[in-house]
């Protein structure tokens, strides 16, 4: 049985880290370093290389997660990553409309690194800030697709909820006529 | 507040006065440009990530696979070395060597570099 490789992608602080803390099985590998670009306003560290964690599901299919870093800077690592993955998850804090367009330009250079089915995660939703999925569906340019990813709000703290996520995209694998048990 | 003139300046010293080192850059642990001296050709905002990448994978296999603290992590290619050592908790320091350098000298001049700039960082 072949292992799955799954990318958690998105822009900084749209919650990877805890996405893949919160399903991960064992100790995640992490590399957080201390902030101190912009990105310290938002939270106190950031992943410089990517993190680490794995997930059995209940028929024995074992995932692979790779939560990478968020800036730009770090696009080598997005390089390295990115090609290799089955499928992946593209995560957007729906109450950040400023970081949208950053969204929609990462969002378009994974999709020169792969052609892996995506699914789109939306974070903070419960938050009186947060953008309408369609609005958000609009802003990064998804409309326009003719295959549109599915679309899903995701908890990143709640483990019920990224597993939630996680089956949706290996549901997108299954009808690419991916191998999953 | 650090005197990046006084940081710019020692790597300037540490690169034009060894034999063989190409370049040095001091970059903060979440891959950020602080000082370089570094050929033109490198992106200074790229190196700097890249070395913060890669130290902090580093330091975790010392950690994971109880390999103790890191010293350095030493990337050997063929036309010469890379050295990442950790300068504290606010840096990282890159040192980039021809393959003629010798290493015993490279180490121990990388070494008095980190004495000379961890206590400009504070």
């Amino acid at each position: 049985m072949e292992i799955l490789k799954i990318g958690i992608t998105g822009t900084v602080g749209a919650g990877k880290t805890t996405f893949v803390r919160s399903i991960s099985e064992i100790d995640v590998v992490n590399t957080d370093r201390v902030a101190s670009d912009e990105t310290a306003l938002m939270k106190a560290t950031t992943t410089v290389a990517f993190d680490f964690g794995r997930l059995t599901l209940n028929s024995g299919q074992i995932l692979h997660l790779y939560g990478t870093p968020g800036q730009f800077r770090f696009n080598f690592m997005w390089d390295i990553l990115m090609p290799k993955v089955h499928g992946y998850v593209f995560l957007v804090d729906t109450s950040r409309p400023q970081d949208f367009r950053a969204s929609r330009r990462l969002l378009n250079y994974m999709k020169q690194k792969t052609q892996s089915p995506l699914i789109v995660g939306l974070t903070h939703a419960d938050s009186h800030k947060a953008w309408k999925s369609e609005d958000i569906a609009l802003t990064l340019g998804l409309s326009n697709f003719v295959t549109k990813p599915p679309i899903i709000e995701v908890n990143a703290t709640n483990s019920h909820s990224v597993a939630q996520c996680l089956i949706l995209l290996v549901e997108q694998l299954i009808q690419q006529g991916i191998n999953v048990v | 507040m650090v005197q990046s003139s006084v940081l710019q300046d020692s790597l300037q010293r540490f690169v034009s006065s060894t034999p063989d080192i190409q370049g040095a850059a001091l970059v903060s642990p979440d891959g950020l440009p602080i000082s370089s001296i570094l050929s033109s050709d490198m992106d200074e905002e790229r190196t700097a990530a890249m070395s913060a990448a890669i130290l902090s994978l580093g330091e975790r296999i010392g950690q994971e696979l109880a390999r103790g603290l890191v010293e350095r992590i030493f990337v050997e290619g063929e036309k010469g070395y890379s050295i990442l050592v950790s300068c504290g908790t606010e840096a990282v320091l890159l040192v980039l060597a021809g393959k003629a350098a010798k290493q015993g000298l490279l180490f121990l001049e990388t070494k008095r570099l980190v004495a000379e700039i961890k206590p400009l960082l504070h």
